[in-house]
């Protein structure tokens, strides 16, 4: 299948659901205020566009910051875990046990700690995504195929070397596939500080639309995360084609 | 022909005899101190279960040796001791004069899997442990291109791994092997996962690469035709640990050797030679 084929279906298919969305919901007696046809979302997306825009792009910063938080701190303590085996025994546990805690639940603790403002909602973002980062860069860093290191070791490879020239390479594509799971996890943690407190944010617009009964604005606001996390994800799959065409998963093309 | 040696055939019963067997317990120090590679009661246990008791073998400078046995006698031990990866518990490598205590500096190892990078290149991987010693790859861009070369991976230079077949890739990891002119090239069953085939043809192509500067080689297999074809002396490790030292067989065949060398009846007589060794390892009875 052609890509122009296969781009070509995805829209047919998604006109088809709008289509149906559009004149199925006023004739199954859906009333607006519950949901919205797609040409008054689209409308009112438009008429909102300016604060969609000022909203979103302070969402994406606080979700781009925590995820740059999240990646700095959890390929950090991967490395501490994979360099320092007592580290590892002492760490992981504790890590794991943190993990287990609905960060959602200590949401309003962060409002207490760091303001209304972008802090607590870019350490929302940051300790949703830390975890499956840490873990994939321990993997990633950490479970080399003891040969390789055999072979730097024989040809006098130092740990600085092994680490610039294999693990760091090794783990890349585990540090991809963990920012596809962190990126949306961070973009959750932003959102979710938005709902706590604070008047900025696309959460903070789904919240005012709610306040206000103004379904369509609610809808607005979620196509504009929508759109967000679609060119986030796409971002970091142009990543991975660049920069990563020897992966298994990029072969085929 | 080769003028044999006499650091090992001299101690052997029959003297200087054409085809000689060498119990290489025996071995004076004389011996082991003119050696490249010399293994003196070499024993390792993981767990307190043994993998390796009590080698002893040596390897002259220049050499090819092969150490062939059945599997699962430790032949794999034995070349990670002897890289200095693997800490024996009782006994000693000396490689060219020094005692192994760390992983050997500038020795080379093939495994059985070609263990390339995938995110690097054919030229790329060639290059890998000139890059992880610290050397600039560019200097030495021209002799891995020639060696990629004389490897028949011409064209293939900038693909990467997995596009190349198993024997490909395995050409690759020898060509990385050898362009560190080690002082000692270690090689571990590196034709075990290839087809019979290809693996006939990687035994030929391995030795025109070797022939070129005659690294000494200690080389793994338990192919037994492929250790007299390549060999200049072969060590049979005993199949059951402890009954019985281990044996080196000189293999006297002229080189460059050929497909054709293979019917000589000389050959033959070595590799039933080795077979007979090998046996009477599992046997737990010394020939």
């Amino acid at each position: 299948m052609s890509p122009i084929v296969r781009a070509g279906k995805i829209v047919l298919i998604l006109a088809v659901v709008l289509l149906l969305w559009e004149y199925g919901a006023p004739l199954a007696g859906i009333p607006g205020y519950v949901l919205p046809v797609p040409s008054v979302i689209v409308a009112k997306f438009w008429a909102t566009r300016a604060a969609q825009l000022s909203h979103i792009l302070d969402t994406t910063i606080t979700t781009l910051l925590g995820l740059a938080l999240a990646l700095i701190v959890g390929v950090f303590l991967a490395l501490a875990v994979v360099y320092f085996r007592t580290l590892r025994a002492l760490m992981m546990p504790i890590l794991a046990a943190f993990n287990g805690i609905p960060k959602i639940a200590i949401a309003p603790l962060l409002v207490i700690w760091f303001g209304l403002e972008m802090e607590s909602k870019v350490v929302m973002a940051f300790l949703l995504a830390m975890f499956p980062i840490f873990v994939n860069s321990v993997t990633g860093l950490g479970e080399i195929e003891p040969d390789i290191i055999d072979l730097a070791r024989l040809s006098g490879g130092t740990r600085w070397r092994i680490f610039t020239h294999v693990r760091l390479y090794h783990a890349a594509p585990y540090i991809v596939d963990a920012l596809r799971v962190a990126f949306p996890l961070a973009l959750v943690g932003s959102i979710v500080g938005e709902f706590i407190g604070g008047n900025t944010g696309v959460g903070y617009l789904v919240l005012s639309g709610q306040l206000q009964i103004d379904t369509p604005l609610v809808f607005a606001a979620l196509l504009s995360i929508t759109i967000l996390a679609t060119l986030g994800t796409g971002a970091i799959g142009l990543f991975e084609r660049v920069f990563l065409p020897w992966r298994p998963s990029m072969r085929r093309q | 022909m080769r003028a044999p040696d006499n650091s090992l055939l001299s101690l052997s019963p029959e003297g200087r005899a054409p085809i000689g067997v060498a119990h290489s317990s025996s071995q004076s120090r004389l011996a082991a101190a003119s050696a490249a590679v010399s293994v003196d009661h070499l024993s390792k246990a993981f767990r307190g279960k043994p993998a390796v008791s009590d080698i002893s073998f040596s390897a002259r400078h220049n050499q090819f040796v092969s150490i062939v046995g059945p599997s699962g006698c430790g032949k794999t031990t034995v070349l990670k001791m002897i890289a200095g990866l693997v800490e024996p518990t009782s006994g000693s490598v000396v490689v060219n004069g020094e005692k192994v205590e760390a992983p050997l500096r500038n020795a080379s190892m093939v495994f059985q899997s070609p263990v390339l990078m995938p995110w690097r290149t054919v030229l790329g991987n060639v290059l890998f442990c000139i890059e992880l010693r610290g050397d600039s790859a560019a200097r030495y861009r021209a002799q891995a291109l020639d060696l990629v070369k004389l490897a028949g991976l011409s064209g293939f230079e900038n693909h990467y791994p997995h596009q190349l077949s198993g024997g490909m890739q395995q050409r690759v990891s020898i060509c990385r092997a050898l362009l560190v002119r080690p002082s000692l090239l270690l090689m571990d069953e590196p034709f075990g996962a290839l087809d019979v085939l290809t693996r006939e043809r990687m035994g030929f192509e391995l030795q025109k690469l070797w022939s070129l500067e005659r690294y000494t080689a200690l080389f793994v297999t338990h192919s037994i035709t492929e250790a007299v074809l390549l060999s200049d002396s072969i060590v049979v490790m005993p199949g059951m640990v402890g009954r019985m030292p281990a044996v080196t067989i000189e293999v006297d065949l002229p080189r460059p050797r050929d497909a054709d060398i293979m019917k000589h009846a000389h050959f033959i007589e070595l590799a039933a030679l080795v077979r007979e060794q090998i046996e009477a390892g599992w046997a737990g009875q010394p020939a």
